[in-house]
């Protein structure tokens, strides 16, 4: 590092640019790769359709044009039902989740936070485990019991750590999150004890826990969108209570922040993110955890560039990620995240370890 | 374990086992079943399930049909017409299938058994590959999961699906959301098996052919039992796993039930959802025969002789164990009879019996 | 003195954590323009005193009034435009440039959805430049020295362009340099700006040297209000600080109480260190 601080004290003098953040490169890299994603997946598949046809396919379904009709009804399905569903879903889930990542840092000004830190994954796979054994097929519009027990499991656990958290002493966020850790370890306790009397339903605990969007569908679509979206824009309207936590709860105070009005808002909003996340997709690592840093490597802490960009980059990685699991023969997308996740996190680790200390 | 039928039918607490011939055995303490009861009891009284309905083509949510005969002289149609599948959902087909997929083994073989083979248009996965005409289906399915694309892509009008999840319920639910007709089977005892084979001769229009391989099975049955009636019953044990424990059968399972068809007193683990066989237990039983269902994964009658504790059983000491092939013995398909025919051979060699009946010749057509 | 151009003022403040209160039945009065210190033994209440001045503590007696105004009908923002804190040190969770931190002292001005606007970040260059940071923009915060990120902080406040400010220990971790820099600074902003400042600080030789005023913390009362040599003489050295002025180095303690070669403490820097 000398040799920059040299070579920034020299630039300073000579009166040269420094390194600037760069917005709107990254903005648009996270679009390109959007549109490249939406394209690979509604292209690729175990079921070749001629790319000619899927385009026809969306512009007939989209536009409403009437081409001349080249291609099956099940063709249509395909890209239509079952690949254009699965991509967007992959979408917002990467988006939701790049989102609540970048809250649950800035909120519990940890680095090393992720969506899944204060017991909801914990809660969710319960949840999840729960209806798998439950004997009852509940379907309400499309949605089963897996989703909503998970949903509920997520929430719930957020819910029960915050109101536990109060009574601890520390400050609020050591305690939020050392709570989260202890409670999310007793409901895993749950879990395995669930796991082991799953028996043959075990995969699909498993599969639950590792993530995939294998269950994509418009109905998930239409539940999942409108609670991601709108939660998204509101916490992106509190960037500046996110900022300000950036030197601590009281700085943030200090610089005019009602930290605790704002800490139980924006942790609600996270959770409720994660929650519908989880549960229409399982539990898919690494997405939360690193994209936002990622994006401030290039574009500094501001969370009003950091929550946008970090949902647009989320977004794409996801799905391209989703669009590799199921091309190598439908591994759980999850297993790809972290792949591609754990080398960077570790890399992340050696970072910090230089301490920052201010 | 994973979701059994719903209340609303019998309240058989078999045990639930996977229908493909893997060493899954499921390990389900009591508790489970306590737990299970608070909490439906908590969710107000067992709620009975919705039966999804497939959307027709024009989108709308038809109620479902049900047969009507005709008040005519000519044979009232098959089609269209709606079934109960073993979860309790009802199905409709509009039509005879004419694209069908198969995501068990066992069903694979019952479709070619009746003779709906030609019709088969993908098919999962088979460990054991039966029957031989069914090579050139393509594979639709593995044990990982199963390719609703490709299955699509095939034109399926009908799916024919594992349950307890056998075939995974995501799958189900997208393949029932896009309309495509979906029988969920799962036999948890002979009887059910049976069952399975005529719910799937109604499915594709060959009940008669159905009817008939039922019939000769179930004629089988009887003949084994007519043979092994005055035979004594020794005291056997029926290993289906040995890692990283024993296992063997749980109470009112295929196999028991098998086994005691065969003429014999199957030892079991005296749960009905725990597999896991104490060598405690088993000394105490002391079975005169040992039949190796694990024999497919390479256990042998010597490493079973020369396990510790096992050397004082009366079928150690008669060196009276022997490998089966665990497949026939519980697939849940046409060859069951095959099955009990190996079993016989196995637990009473002193009795000859003729081959099993061979299903009747109208279905034999594959 | 009247009433009314007092910037700060506590009557009767009285407040804790919990059932326990720390600091009792404290009267201060700050006119505008001030420059004071806070000094205490360890647990004697100065931290408390701070947050219950800056409203991050309800008092549990008392009134505070900012300007007149009673601290408990303003808003945060109200308050966060009125006062500013300089902590002695803060963590940064994620590297930040030195202009993106200073930055964060606008934020009791930020408009929520549309962040800050030019004037803002003129507000902000200025405040680099008046704490002589200006070769450091575009460096990572987190790897300068301790006493350039206290600088850091000091610019923060005073972009914050807030009449008080207050420092809670600022002179902690920096070496003498940097701590005549920032009493410098302190001064000027005091001289040039009217800042009001009250500095809490442990260094009692300092205070003594650099600050006219010296309020007294013992158990959470104020034992001592006035300029150094009154407030710091010998006995309250003996009875506050439990300690025999012999060992200390030179200062208002050092002559007995009203001797003829008292002198005034010198209150300008004793360098000529230029920032």
């Amino acid at each position: 590092m000398a040799t920059r601080r040299d070579a920034m004290a020299v630039q300073a003098v000579i009166g040269l640019p420094l390194p600037r953040r760069r917005p709107t490169v990254v903005a648009v890299a996270g679009i390109v790769g959007l549109v490249v994603a939406l394209l690979a997946g509604v292209g690729l598949g175990s079921v070749a359709v001629a790319p000619g046809d899927t385009i026809g396919i969306l512009a007939h379904r989209l536009l409403g044009l009437n081409l001349a009709q080249t291609w099956t009804p099940q063709a249509e399905t395909i890209v239509w039902d079952l690949r254009l569903p699965r991509v967007l879903e992959a979408m917002v889930v990467g988006a939701g989740l790049a989102v609540a990542g970048t809250t649950f840092q800035g909120l519990l000004r940890n680095p090393l936070a992720d969506p899944y830190v204060l017991g909801t994954a914990s809660g969710a796979a319960l949840g999840a485990a729960i209806a798998v054994l439950i004997p009852i097929r509940i379907v309400f519009l499309e949605f089963g019991l897996l989703q909503g027990l998970a949903f509920v499991g997520a929430l719930g656990s957020v819910t029960v750590v915050y109101r536990l958290a109060r009574v601890g002493g520390g400050t609020q966020m050591t305690s939020l999150l050392l709570t989260g850790y202890a409670f999310g370890s007793l409901l895993a306790a749950g879990l395995a004890m669930a796991m082991y009397l799953s028996g043959a339903a075990l995969r699909q605990i498993f599969a639950y826990l590792l993530g995939s969007f294998e269950s994509a569908s418009w109905a998930n679509l239409g539940g999942l969108l409108p609670i991601v979206l709108i939660a998204s824009l509101l916490v992106l309207a509190r960037a500046r209570s996110l900022n300000g936590l950036l030197l601590g709860e009281d700085a943030a105070a200090h610089l005019g922040i009602d930290v605790r009005r704002e800490r139980a808002i924006l942790l609600a909003l996270a959770s409720l993110i994660t929650a519908a996340c989880v549960a229409v997709s399982g539990l898919i690592g690494f997405i939360g955890l690193v994209i936002p840093h990622v994006v401030r490597l290039v574009v500094g802490p501001n969370a009003r560039f950091v929550l946008p960009l970090s949902a647009l980059i989320g977004a794409g990685l996801l799905a391209v990620a989703d669009i590799f699991a199921r091309s190598v023969g439908e591994i759980p997308v999850g297993v790809v995240t972290a792949a591609i996740g754990a080398p960077f996190f570790l890399f992340l680790l050696r970072r910090t370890q230089r301490g920052y200390e201010l | 374990m994973s979701p059994r039928p719903p209340l609303s039918l019998e309240p058989d607490v078999s045990a639930t086992r996977p229908s493909r011939p893997t060493l899954a055995v499921s390990r389900r303490p009591v508790i489970l079943a306590v737990l299970i009861a608070i909490i439906v009891a908590a969710c107000g009284g067992g709620a009975t399930p919705r039966p999804s309905v497939p959307p027709d083509a024009t989108g709308s949510l038809l109620p479902p049909l049900t047969v009507t005969a005709p008040p005519s002289a000519s044979p009232s149609p098959a089609f269209p017409t709606s079934l109960t599948d073993d979860e309790g959902t009802t199905v409709a087909l509009k039509a005879e299938p004419r694209r069908v997929v198969s995501l068990t083994p066992a069903e694979t073989e019952i479709l070619f058994a009746i003779g709906a083979g030609p019709r088969v248009v993908g098919k999962v996965e088979d460990i054991a590959n039966f029957p031989p005409a069914a090579k050139g289906v393509p594979i639709v399915g593995t044990f990982n999961g199963v390719d609703v694309e490709k299955i699509v892509a095939a034109g399926a009008d009908l799916v024919i699906a594992g349950g307890s999840g056998g075939t995974p319920t995501d799958a189900i639910t997208k393949l029932r959301s896009l309309g495509v007709p979906v029988l969920v089977v799962y036999a948890s005892d002979v009887k059910g098996a049976l069952h399975d084979i005529e719910l799937t001769g109604s499915a594709v229009g060959h009940q008669a052919e159905a009817t008939a391989l039922t019939a000769s099975m179930q004629a089988g049955f009887d003949q084994v039992a007519q043979a092994t009636a005055g035979a004594s019953k020794p005291r056997v044990f029926y290993e289906t796993g040995d890692q990283p424990a024993i296992y063997g059968i749980a109470d009112n399972s295929v196999y028991a039930q098998m086994i005691g068809l065969a003429g014999a007193t199957p030892i079991t683990t005296g749960s009905a959802t725990n597999w896991e066989m104490s060598t405690e237990k088993l000394v105490a039983a002391d079975p005169q025969l040992i039949i190796l269902g694990d024999s497919a994964y390479g256990v042998t009658a010597d490493a079973v002789a020369k396990r510790p504790g096992w050397a004082d059983l009366a079928a150690v000491k008669a060196r009276a164990i022997k490998p089966i092939d665990d497949i026939v013995v519980t697939r849940p398909g046409p060859r069951l009879v095959d099955g009990l025919w190996l079993l016989v051979a196995a637990i009473h060699p002193e009795i000859v019996l003729p081959s099993p009946p061979a299903p009747s010749p109208a279905a034999s057509g594959g | 003195m009247s009433g009314d151009d007092a910037v700060l003022e506590l009557a009767g403040v009285s407040g804790g954590y919990g059932r326990r209160d720390v600091v009792h039945d404290v009267d201060l009065r700050v006119r505008a323009g001030e420059r004071l210190a806070i000094v205490g033994p360890n647990g004697a209440g100065k931290s408390t005193l701070l947050r219950l001045v800056t409203g991050l503590l309800a008092p549990t007696a008392g009134e505070i009034r900012v300007g007149g105004t009673r601290l408990a009908s303003l808003s945060r923002d109200a308050i966060a435009r009125r006062i500013a804190v300089v902590p002695q040190l803060a963590s940064l969770p994620f590297s930040a440039r030195v202009e993106e931190v200073v930055a964060l002292g606008r934020l009791p001005y930020e408009d929520p959805l549309r962040g800050p606007g030019p004037a803002d970040r003129a507000i902000v260059s200025a405040a680099i430049d008046r704490v002589g940071l200006g070769r450091l923009i575009g460096r990572d915060a987190r790897e300068l020295s301790l006493g350039e990120r206290q600088l850091v902080l000091l610019a923060v406040a005073v972009a914050q362009a807030a009449a008080i400010v207050i420092l809670d220990e600022p002179t902690v971790h920096l070496d003498i340099r940097h701590q005549v820099e920032v009493m410098d600074l302190l001064a000027d902003l005091n001289e040039r700006d009217g800042r009001t400042i009250i500095a809490v600080l442990h260094d009692l030789h300092l205070a003594a040297r650099t600050l006219p005023r010296i309020v007294v913390l013992d158990g959470g009362r104020v034992v001592a209000d006035g300029p150094p040599a009154e407030a710091l003489d010998a006995d309250r050295i003996r009875d506050v600080f439990g300690v025999d002025p012999a060992v200390m180095p030179e200062g208002p303690w050092s002559h007995a109480p009203g001797a003829a070669g008292a002198q005034s403490p010198d209150i300008t820097s004793t360098t000529g260190a230029a920032r």
